[in-house]
């Protein structure tokens, strides 16, 4: 049906700096300062629409042509900083490269020093461009950067990395108390200046698939542990991991019973997806694991396709998912073609491409809700399931109700626009 | 460097996808980072299209700041074979632009015959321009690059329809209102554009008699080059209200040469000027609205408020600010207070200052009008998803003259409702009511007077509504102390009433 080369031509995916999204909503007291052109202002205000109203935390340093034209970023960002400290008094300031001065070779984390020193005020430096993988990894840069600032220490403990709820964190606070464990500190935490020790004796956890860039700063810069784990998506990935937890202080616990009890718990839902095909397209880097956990829980999947795999991050999860197809970082077309082919009962798909997919008639789930939803851990087993769950029953609930009549509409497309086809219509 | 965090209009190369993806067999390759490639999101929900929009980014990665060659080449015939279109408009984000690739040559590399498609690269500045300058001048280059010499005029009288777009504000219903007012006057649509514009309606736009837009400052571009190029003669308002769409038909009927009657064939379903007449619309009368949007529905609609409501136009303004002077010369009969700025602060510090009975504005001002409890109806972009109704809600034409009186009426407190409210309280208890609602005989502060009321009197104020009664008392007190009475009696209360009026 469709042709298509041997390179990417058409990607979905959203610009890196979507995570200051839930990153400034998480960290109340930080402003994120974006260095960039005014299409970064404009994704934002694009992407954070609703934000915008709120006396956003958030703001672009639109580079002017005398910024294009090589003058010293200091020079510009002194003022602006100022104007954020002044209006915001943020508690630290997270000042973002962006892909214009990548380009320009401007050296934007060299002015994170002077600030500082300047405001009083700490400024990490993000490099949250647009040449990454997947969107989500815009949060793996602002972890490692943090990260950075980590104070030191010998001691043992345990630091769980990437941006969770307070319900989330709450779980995995319960069961290291239950196991024993040191009690967890969370990066990233309420404060920008939350940032807990690390060291050659700390072991560091993550919970998304995409902070494979942090961890391994980690592990370079700190000699800290980072286990290898199943990400905590579902009853069979919260089982795995803290398992995995577990080990890493050399522990040995069994969590069979908790992960069972949690199926039960999810029945509903289960019944719903059981023997449903879903088929995954590429965005945040979560595809691998939520369809691990759709396949457990009975789904068929018939093909998962995602912007990049590590082979040593993501290596307990690609052997999770033996048997199905994985497609890594393919062209939007290619994805089109597996799609009519298999045809699946739901496709999981980005806001790029959900409706032109729901008009080509597939049955969509848009994933990024994913991103931002509490859906880790045993406690969130059961909203991850609701979300694949209920956006089946809506299409067979409205299929139903078009039953023998069938659909009227069409999906809009440039025709519409033409007199003829209302002309058309209205005979009809 | 400026600290943005919230702008009226988006960079030039949304400006260009949103032209150039507007026409039907036309693709637009934008050479970006893929986080500037975010128009896709907004066409695809927006929209609801439902079919991928035809805009291809070409994304940068990490090997291009490693120095490897856009290759445009290679998307270009990817994008030819995948989507056929007739025309492929290549174009840059700033970004794309600091790289100085030389996107030029490798179109001009692509052997000739393997493209099916024309290839032409957009002529607009990614930091120079912004959205809307950006759309009018690809508008323009496409046409003026498709258009074909040669083509006689249309048998019947004919116009071309120029500025609908796809994420245009209401232009799926503003161009089903212009064609079925055309109709009504016996008047064909040759060509709309850019919005759903096929390489025929391309070819053949010197056909029309007469070009219309629905925004001077996103069409004036084409409407001035096909003045050029084929001698056609264009209409610079734009339809808003009864009595404006009313002299923009004169206008466009003197020019046809065709009957002016007509235009009542067109008008027989328009309501607004009726419903000016009808008592709801008294109390519109004097009460104050600041206008402020894109240039053409900012005069459009200062006009409309003033001339055919009767309501004051405190002040009007724009973020294109290359037509502060055009709105200034058009509305300086309106108002003498002009907000001519792109940044949001002034605006609000305009609404705040001003304080009007209306605010109608773009979805920023109906954000900061929320701030000082100023009512706000949205008639320009930047828009909202609301903006873009599944149903018909034009603002142009005279159904659109209509729909303005709906959006008057949904915006403001209604007007006999306002009335009665006024005279009878808001229970609605009617003149004969004994009390005023609970609670607020306690909160009236006492008097605090030297004048005794007596029992008939004191009952006679309760009955007049709480919220004049206040006044109401003390006109009265103070025409007893004028005649030196020390006690208020039910006839003082008559023959104030008399002497005072009310």
């Amino acid at each position: 049906m469709f042709e298509h080369g041997d390179d990417v031509i058409e990607r979905d995916d959203f610009c890196s700096l979507a995570p200051i999204g839930w990153l400034h909503h998480k960290m109340q007291d930080s402003f994120f300062l974006v260095v960039g052109t005014g299409s970064c202002q404009g994704f934002l205000q694009t992407a954070l629409g609703v934000m915008i109203f709120a006396q956003p935390r958030f703001g672009t340093a639109v580079l002017d042509e005398d910024d294009l034209g090589g003058a010293d970023p200091l020079t510009g960002l002194l003022p602006v900083a100022r104007e954020v400290v002044t209006r915001h008094q943020p508690a630290a300031i997270f000042l973002a490269s962006t892909c214009t001065p990548e380009i320009l070779k401007m050296n934007i984390a060299g002015c994170a020093a002077p600030l500082e020193r300047e405001f009083g005020v700490r400024v990490y430096p993000v490099r949250m461009d647009g040449f990454d993988a997947a969107y989500t990894q815009g949060e793996d840069h602002v972890l490692t950067s943090m990260i950075e600032r980590a104070p030191q220490t010998a001691e043992k403990n345990l630091v769980i990395l990437g941006c969770l709820s307070a319900v989330e964190e709450a779980e995995i606070r319960l069961e290291c108390a239950a196991m024993g464990l040191p009690v967890p500190a969370f990066l990233p935490g309420e404060s920008a200046l939350d940032v807990p020790a690390i060291g050659k004796n700390t072991t560091l956890v993550p919970v998304h698939p995409y902070l494979a860039g942090a961890c391994a700063y980690a592990k370079r810069e700190r000699e800290c542990a980072v286990p290898q784990v199943v990400f905590p998506y579902g009853p069979d990935g919260a089982r795995a991991f803290y398992e995995a937890l577990a080990a890493a202080f050399g522990k040995t616990v069994s969590y069979e019973a908790r992960e069972r009890e949690t199926w039960a718990a999810c029945e509903a839902e289960l019944a719903t997806l059981r023997g449903r095909s879903i088929a995954f397209c590429a965005d945040a880097m979560l595809e691998l694991s939520l369809a691990r956990t759709l396949r457990a829980a009975g789904c068929r999947i018939p093909f998962v396709a995602t912007p990049s795999i590590s082979r040593k991050f993501h290596g307990k999860e690609s052997a999770l998912l033996e048997g199905v197809e994985v497609l890594e970082r393919p062209d939007r077309f290619a994805v089109f073609e597996r799609l009519s082919a298999d045809h699946p009962d739901l496709v999981v798909a980005n806001l790029n491409i959900a409706n032109p997919l729901e008009g080509m008639g597939f049955n969509v789930k848009w994933s990024t809700e994913l991103t931002f939803q509490p859906i880790h851990g045993f406690s969130g087993a059961r909203a991850l399931f609701a979300l694949f769950a209920s956006a089946l029953r809506r299409h067979d609930a409205l299929d139903r109700s078009r039953g023998a009549v069938g659909g009227t509409g069409r999906p809009i497309d440039l025709a519409f626009f033409r007199e003829e086809t209302h002309r058309t219509r209205a005979a009809v | 460097m400026k600290l943005a965090v919230w702008s009226y209009q988006a960079p030039a190369h949304v400006g260009v996808s949103k032209a150039a993806s507007s026409f039907a067999d036309v693709h637009t390759i934008l050479r970006a980072p893929k986080g500037d490639g975010y128009g896709t999101i907004m066409l695809a929900m927006f929209e609801r299209l439902g079919v991928t929009p035809p805009l291809t980014v070409a994304a940068m990665s990490e090997a291009t700041l490693a120095g490897a060659p856009a290759d445009i080449g290679r998307t270009i015939l990817e994008v030819d074979r995948r989507h056929a279109p007739r025309l492929i408009v290549v174009t840059r984000s700033a970004t794309a632009l600091v790289l100085q690739e030389p996107l030029e040559g490798e179109i001009g590399m692509i052997p000739a015959g393997t493209v099916r498609a024309e290839v032409m690269q957009a002529s607009t500045h990614p930091v120079r321009d912004n959205e809307i300058s950006a759309f009018a001048k690809t508008v323009r280059e496409v046409v003026d690059r498709c258009a074909q010499d040669g083509h006689p005029r249309t048998k019947e009288p004919s116009v071309n329809i120029i500025g609908p777009s796809l994420l245009g504000f209401h232009d799926h219903s503003n161009v089903a209102s212009l064609r079925r007012m055309f109709a009504d006057i016996g008047v064909e649509v040759n060509a709309v554009l850019p919005l759903g514009a096929t390489m025929d309606d391309l070819q053949g736009v010197g056909k029309a008699w007469v070009n219309v837009s629905t925004a001077l400052e996103l069409a004036l571009p084409t409407m001035e080059l096909l003045r050029e190029r084929f001698g056609t003669p264009f209409v610079a308002d734009v339809p808003y209200g009864e009595i404006g769409t009313a002299r923009f038909l004169q206008e466009v009927t003197n020019l046809l040469e065709i009957p002016h009657d007509r235009i009542r064939n067109a008008a027989r379903d328009a309501k607004l000027s009726w419903f000016a007449r009808t008592v709801d619309a008294h109390a519109l009368s004097g009460k104050r609205v600041g206008v402020f949007g894109m240039p053409s529905a900012a005069a459009g609609i200062a006009r409309f408020l003033r001339d055919e409501l009767d309501m004051r136009v405190e002040f009007v303004g724009t973020f294109v600010l290359e037509y502060g002077d055009w709105l200034r010369e058009r509305t300086k009969d309106l108002t003498d207070s002009f907000v001519i700025t792109d940044d949001f602060e002034e605006v609000a510090r305009a609404i705040d200052q001003t304080r009007p009975d209306i605010v109608f504005g773009s979805q920023m001002e109906r954000h900061s009008s929320s701030r000082y409890g100023v009512p706000c109806a949205v008639v320009s972009p930047p828009a909202h998803i609301l903006n873009f109704p599944l149903g018909y809600a034009p603002m142009l034409g005279f159904d659109g003259a209509n729909h303005l009186g709906d959006i008057v009426n949904q915006t403001q407190v209604l007007g006999l409702e306002h009335h009665l409210i006024e005279t009878f309280g808001p229970r609605g208890q009617g003149r004969f009511a004994e009390a005023a609602p609970e609670g607020v005989d306690q909160a009236e502060p006492p008097s605090g007077s030297d004048l005794t009321w007596d029992a008939q009197a004191e009952r006679l104020i309760k009955r007049i509504p709480f919220f004049v009664r206040k006044k109401a008392r003390a006109n009265i007190e103070k025409y007893a102390r004028e005649r030196g009475l020390r006690t208020i009696e039910e006839s003082t209360v008559l023959a104030a009433r008399e002497h005072l009026g009310g």
